[in-house]
């Protein structure tokens, strides 16, 4: 069995410490990327069993712990775990009773190394489970203290809140916080020797609603962002209430009666400005590392990079999507902003050119409700394994089934992508022939009040790679202003037809023919070749057989049969309670599949050879998917009502063979709603025993509602499928180059000689010189601590020397 | 690492796809940027007739003589800015038209035919009637030439009696006449750089002959080739050893040493090529002799190449607003000029000839010594001190950064990225470009923003876009979306409409145009309904 299609957006990924992975939260796992490649190395699997929703990376002290690598993971299993991500394994296992909605470990930062004693004090936000979710003003959110050292609670609860907030702390950790309703509530967290009684809260008003918060990284400087868009930000909070003593607090109390600018409701702080550029709620903010820019991002996918002192503005447009978390790495020159459409940019830092993407399956996007039923989302290509997904932003996305990483996108519609409410340009169809090599897809221009509405049919050929697809053939209102309900291609020929609901379909061949004279380039295209209709009914559905003989065209409730070459009527098969949403053809066999999908589910198995009904269910059908050779098809069926308003989504699939009613084998699924299936032949790679068995299986894919899938074969009951081996796209980690080298190359070696000689001496790993000055001269740890470790480092040399002479001269 | 996000998408018709951009020349060579330095102006301009020779002294200071009509004009080719015309200019003693002057080996002569079929000499340093007058030539003689070389007594000259002619002029006899020379006018003639005996004509019988006055008079050409289209123009290059030809649209060069085998045919040319000269492309100080020499063409197609025989590949072409006739280049590389049919002389004369003439003669005449010029160090109180630097080319180890290339946007791109709609709609309809405008309003629609626009619009711009709707409407290729929107407006503004004068006359020729539509729609019904029957039982 194999599972993919993860969102990667569900939580903010994190870098490891040397800034080369990334860590990416992907469902109940959590993945490892490489950052120079983009390609997974590594999963962290087996701790968790439901979502992980933050990660924490233990940010290394001495240089010589600098290949440690330990993270610690919380999920809403309510587990926290420790893990090594270099070798990926699971250390330690911490049991909280709550769902952990955020976790910050702001002691880590502080001390910097994990010291053996100290106490490691998470912040949990959690969910409390034990009020009854019916209760909508309970408050539901906890933000408690956790011990992981001893795996202990510490203390009561900071607050509570109606739902679960994020949890932010500074860098320094010092300070904590989160945004509730209208107002920021922040605490400072005293540094050394914790004491549950010392934390000290402020809160911070605001009339709207904030949604994400940001610390400065030096100053006492907090910012939040609201959902209208604005940011505000507070100078010097908590002046009085975070004083260190409580004599100095009488001693302030009168400057503040001073005119505090833009502060509300009497709040700690000095002054408060507002900036205003998003147009909606903003998303993420950040302050830079050097503490001179914030970054904020939301909705309309720009990043908006502030000069704090000036609070001048420089954009990074066009990221396609809208922003979700931004996240620095402890290299100044990268950092990753994460989008809802499960893609993760890495971003070169002062030129915020994207040197790489980390990009997951697109997620679905809803349909304006008027047109759904003429939409399929998703199409399978299945030679190659891949499935093609229309997006948000007018592509249609490759994406790799059994690699589960995106091969390629192909942009329909010409069109700068604006999140906006309502989707009045959507790709509604997407059609991939047998053999991949072509490809048909459809888009809608819906009309605004009745005017400007287009469809427009547009064929693509492969491209000289892989899921590259080149436009053939632009062909404006195919059916003039009906709309499009399906799209076939033939298996064997250049041909494919379109059914509309204006009841004509028309069957289109691909040609080539010379222009008139023979300078004139030769055009080849697409075009129609025939027109047919069936007693002016909207026809629903059309299907080739599987041999390419047959043309199915459903008209509403009949089935009817041509011969797509002179497109004559052949036959008719009818006819069923509610007008026909999909047909297929099982196989190679002469039956048909056809389900509806009105107050009356049927799905219903024909007989082409009788022309009559063969057996059928009454079961609401999301999906059929048929073998392209043996006659067993799969039903993916949901088990509540379409009327039914509260449906949870849950589904059955249904594996048929054609002869018998009684299906086979079942599967139980979740998030049923908007699925698919499809067969899929076994990757030769990943199925040799298969394969010398001369069986050559079909597996079957299930991609639910959330475009999360999972690939397995429907034939044996328990038969795992062994996950793609991914250690060959491992990043091959090649030295990366550093502080001076990445600005002006390698020094010549021109004291060769002095190296080699040093060498004898001393051992060649331990020489921390060469590691703890590089990186940029601003970020450079002070000139104590790198004294500290340059002498220590000598230290040990000698002593191991004086070591080896004592022996000597005791021999 | 390449920036993978989206390009961004300007809106465009789909319809409508865009030829690639023509490919344009190169224009930074090292050839483009000599032909570059060239002043251009106008040496002559009210002739009126057609100047159809154009020749160059020998010797210095490169005197041009010019025949246009019934006289030889003569420039001065050592005055500094221009040419400036002789004192005795023009030399008038012709009684039709003047043709072919030809300058003698020491520049002090010169002799020209003409539609009389006199050959005449000319001196040059002082006016006056012409020193010989040499008549063999009943029809009119388009060839005269002095062989190059150091013979100062001998002329040849050919007519459109198909007769050459090797005068002695100081008698006025006839050396040797080749009567019948051609079977056709001859036309073109060029002396051997390297023999002072040999001559080779080009005939319109499309024949190009070599000539040798030491061989007995009575016996044919020495060699004789054909170029395929009535010849133009003849012109030994410098070797001697070839020949370039043109005729027809074409240049063709020629072996002659090798017995007359076609080496190369230059086709840059799109009408007849009508003169040849010599030229030479590099710095001026290298101006006798230096320099890379090049054949210069010009054709009444309007253009003048210029063409590198020595890997034959035209390097450089220039544009002239008439047809051209003639052609020279001046031996000291300072001056070209180029004759039209409507009697206008185009000069371009090199810029910065002074100082640098100065600057290196002076120095090397006295003492043999040049010392090196003095490299002039920038200080900041130059103005050139603050563009230092910007004009440096890359060196080959150097690794060029490119750019991104800027994004041009048109107005209403800009625009629309900044959510400025009706502003957009107002832009792009004042273009009346039909498919970017259809293009905008269909963004706007996807935008749900175009009634909106509409509806904001003052009553100028409503007028704007009814004009362009009474414009389009009825084009079939957008009607289906502006007749809609034309329905929508009229809906929309009927007051604004009502009120306005301009705005009624509008809607009044849209009302015209529907009409005629409807009209047109109903006859094709008609025809359709007469065709179907016939296609049904075609069918059958």
């Amino acid at each position: 069995m194999i599972t993919g299609g993860q969102r990667f957006v569900a939580s903010p990924p994190a870098f490891s410490q040397d800034g080369k992975k990334l860590l990416v939260c992907t469902g109940c796992t959590v993945s490892i990327y490489s950052v120079s490649t983009g390609m997974q190395i590594t999963e962290l699997e087996g701790g968790h069993t439901d979502r992980v929703t933050s990660v924490v990376v233990v940010p290394v002290g001495a240089p010589s712990s600098k290949f440690m690598s330990y993270c610690w993971t919380s999920s809403l299993d309510g587990t926290i775990c420790y893990w090594d991500f270099a070798s990926a394994e699971l250390i330690k296992k911490v049991k909280i009773q709550f769902p952990v909605h955020s976790m910050v470990i702001p002691s880590l930062s502080t001390i910097g190394s994990t010291e053996e004693g100290s106490n490691l004090y998470a912040f949990l936000s959690v969910e409390d489970i034990n009020k009854p979710a019916s209760e909508k003003k309970a408050l539901h959110g906890q933000v408690r203290i956790y011990n992981l050292k001893n795996q202990k609670p510490v203390g009561g609860l900071l607050t509570e809140t109606r739902n679960p907030e994020i949890l932010y702390a500074s860098k320094n950790g010092e300070f904590l916080g989160i945004s509730n309703k209208r107002k920021l509530h922040i605490w400072r967290i005293p540094a050394n020797n914790f004491r549950f009684d010392e934390i000290k809260k402020i809160k911070l008003h605001h009339t709207k609603k904030l949604t994400c918060l940001a610390f400065h990284s030096t100053l006492r400087m907090v910012a939040g962002g609201d959902d209208t868009g604005r940011i505000l930000i507070w100078y010097n909070f908590g002046r009085e209430k975070f004083a260190q003593n409580l004599q100095n607090l009488k001693g302030t109390k009168n400057p503040s009666d001073e005119a505090k600018p833009g502060v509300r409701n009497n709040d700690d702080v000095d002054s408060c400005t507002t900036w205003h550029w998003h147009p909606s709620e903003v998303k993420f903010l950040h302050f830079s590392s050097d503490g001179a820019y914030l970054y904020s991002g939301g909705n309309e996918g720009v990043i908006v990079v502030w000069q704090i002192d000036t609070g001048k503005k420089k954009f990074k447009p066009r990221l396609g999507s809208p922003l979700l978390y931004f996240t620095e790495s402890p290299d100044p020159s990268l950092s990753c902003v994460s989008c809802s459409d499960n893609h993760i940019h890495l971003l070169k830092m002062p030129t915020m050119d994207i040197s790489k993407s980390i990009s997951g399956i697109k997620p679905p996007f809803s349909f304006p409700l008027k047109h759904e039923g003429s939409c399929t989302q998703v199409a399978f290509e299945q030679t190659t394994g891949l499935v093609a997904v229309s997006t948000e932003d007018y592509c249609v996305q490759f994406y790799s089934l059994f690699d589960n990483h995106e091969v390629s996108e192909v942009q329909v519609c010409k069109r700068n992508f604006q999140p906006a409410d309502d989707v009045m340009l959507y790709v509604a169809l997407v059609a991939i022939s047998l053999d991949g090599s072509l490809m048909a897809t459809i888009d809608v221009t819906i009309p605004e009040e009745k005017l400007g509405g287009l469809v427009c049919l547009k064929y693509w050929t492969r491209g000289s790679l892989v899921a590259e697809y080149l436009l053939s053939t632009v062909i404006y209102e195919p059916h003039s202003d009906a709309q499009v309900s399906s799209l076939a291609f033939r298996p064997g020929h250049n041909m494919a037809v379109t059914s509309s609901y204006g009841g004509d379909f028309k069957v289109w061949v691909h040609g080539s023919h010379a222009g008139r004279n023979n300078e004139s380039m030769q055009r080849t295209g697409w075009r129609c070749q025939s027109v047919g209709s069936y007693k002016g009914k909207p026809l629903t559905a059309a299907v080739f057989s599987a041999d390419g003989s047959i043309l199915a065209i459903a008209a509403e409730t009949m089935i009817t049969l041509w011969d797509p070459d002179s497109n004559i009527l052949v036959a008719m098969i009818g006819d069923t309670l509610s007008p026909i949403t999909k047909l297929s053809f099982v196989g190679k066999s002469e039956y048909l599949v056809s389900y509806t999908h009105s107050l009356k589910p049927q799905l219903s198995v024909w007989s082409t050879s009788n022309l009559a009904l063969y057996w059928s269910h009454g079961i609401v059908t999301e999906a059929v998917s048929c073998s392209h050779d043996e006659s067993q098809f799969a039903v993916l069926a949901l088990l509540s009502s379409p009327g039914d308003a509260d449906a949870k989504g849950n589904g059955v699939i249904f594996f048929f063979h054609v002869e018998d009613p009684v299906p086979v084998a079942t599967w139980t699924v979740t998030k049923a709603k908007g699925g698919s299936l499809a067969f899929l032949p076994a990757n030769p790679s990943l199925h040799e025993s298969s394969a010398t068995n001369g069986v050559n299986q079909l597996l079957l894919v299930f991609m639910n509602g959330k475009h999360e899938y999972t690939i397995f074969n429907p034939h044996k009951e328990e038969n795992i499928i062994s996950k793609n081996s991914r250690k060959s796209q491992a990043a091959q980690d090649e030295a990366e180059r550093l502080g001076y080298t990445s600005i002006y190359g390698d020094l010549s070696n021109s004291n060769a000689k002095h190296n080699h000689f040093q060498e004898v001496p001393f051992a060649p790993s331990e020489r921390p010189w060469e590691t703890i000055f590089s990186g940029s001269s601003h970020a450079l740890p002070p000139l104590t601590k790198l004294c500290t470790s340059f002498f220590e480092s000598l230290l040990e040399k000698r002593l191991e020397n004086s070591n080896e002479m004592i022996i000597d001269a005791d021999l | 690492m390449a920036d993978e996000s989206k390009p961004f998408f300007p809106v465009e018709k789909a319809h409508h796809v865009k030829p690639p951009p023509p490919r344009r020349p190169r224009l930074n060579t090292q050839e483009s940027r000599f032909w570059r330095c060239f002043r251009h102006s106008e040496l002559a301009s009210g002739l009126i007739l057609p100047v159809t020779a154009l020749e160059f002294s020998p010797v210095a200071p490169f005197h041009l003589a010019a025949a246009c009509s019934a006289a030889v004009h003569l420039y001065d080719g050592g005055s500094s800015p221009s040419l400036a015309p002789l004192p005795h200019s023009p030399l008038s003693g012709f009684s039709d038209v003047a043709y072919s002057p030809s300058f003698r080996c020491d520049g002090s002569l010169l002799a020209a035919g003409g539609e009389s079929g006199l050959v005449q000499v000319f001196r040059l340093d002082k006016a006056g009637p012409p020193l010989r007058r040499l008549s063999a030539h009943a029809r009119p003689v388009r060839f005269v030439r002095y062989p190059r070389l150091e013979d100062k007594l001998h002329v040849f000259s050919g007519g459109d009696d198909a007769l050459l002619v090797y005068w002695d002029v100081p008698s006025e006899t006839q050396l040797i006449t080749f009567p019948g020379a051609h079977r056709d006018y001859i036309r073109a003639g060029s002396p051997s750089p390297t023999s002072p005996e040999v001559m080779a004509t080009g005939s319109y019988d499309h024949s190009i002959k070599i000539w040798d006055v030491r061989v007995p008079s009575s016996s044919n050409a020495i060699l004789s080739f054909s170029h395929g289209d009535p010849v133009e123009s003849v012109l030994f290059l410098p070797s001697g050893g070839l020949l370039a030809t043109a005729g027809g649209n074409v240049v063709k060069i020629w072996d002659v040493i090798g017995g007359g085998r076609l080496i190369h045919t230059m086709e840059g040319h799109n009408k007849t090529v009508s003169a040849l000269s010599l030229g030479r492309v590099g710095n001026a100080s290298t101006a006798l002799g230096g320099g890379e020499p090049r054949l210069l063409s010009v054709s009444i197609d309007g253009y003048m190449k210029s063409f590198d025989f020595a890997t034959f590949k035209i390097t450089h072409s220039m544009r002239y607003p008439a047809q051209l006739l003639s052609i020279g280049f001046s031996p000291s590389g300072n001056s070209r000029v180029v004759g039209t049919s409507n009697g206008v002389i185009y000069m371009g004369m090199k810029k910065k000839l002074l100082q640098e003439e100065n600057g290196t003669g002076s120095a090397s005449v006295f003492d043999g010594y040049a010392p090196e010029p003095k490299k002039q160090v920038l200080k900041p109180t130059n103005y050139r001190y603050f563009h230092r630097g910007q004009t440096e080319k890359p060196r080959e180890t150097d690794y060029p950064i490119k750019r991104a290339p800027k994004v041009k946007l048109a107005e209403h791109d800009k625009l629309l990225k900044k959510f400025r709609h009706r502003e957009a709609l107002v832009s792009v309809l004042s273009k009346k470009d039909p498919t970017s405008t259809v293009a905008v309003m269909e963004e706007l629609v996807i935008r749900k923003k175009l009634l909106k626009c509409v509806a904001n619009l003052d009553v100028d711009e409503l007028g704007l876009l009814l004009r362009f709707l009474h414009k389009y409407a009825t084009m079939p290729r957008y009607a289906r979306f502006l007749m809609n929107l034309a329905n929508k407006v009229i809906e929309m503004r009927p007051e604004d409409i009502q009120s306005n004068k301009h705005l009624s006359k509008h809607v009044g020729s849209l009302r015209r145009r529907v009409a005629e539509e409807i009209m047109i729609q109903r006859s094709l019904q008609e025809i359709q309904g007469m065709i179907s029957p016939f296609l049904i039982i075609a069918g059958r």
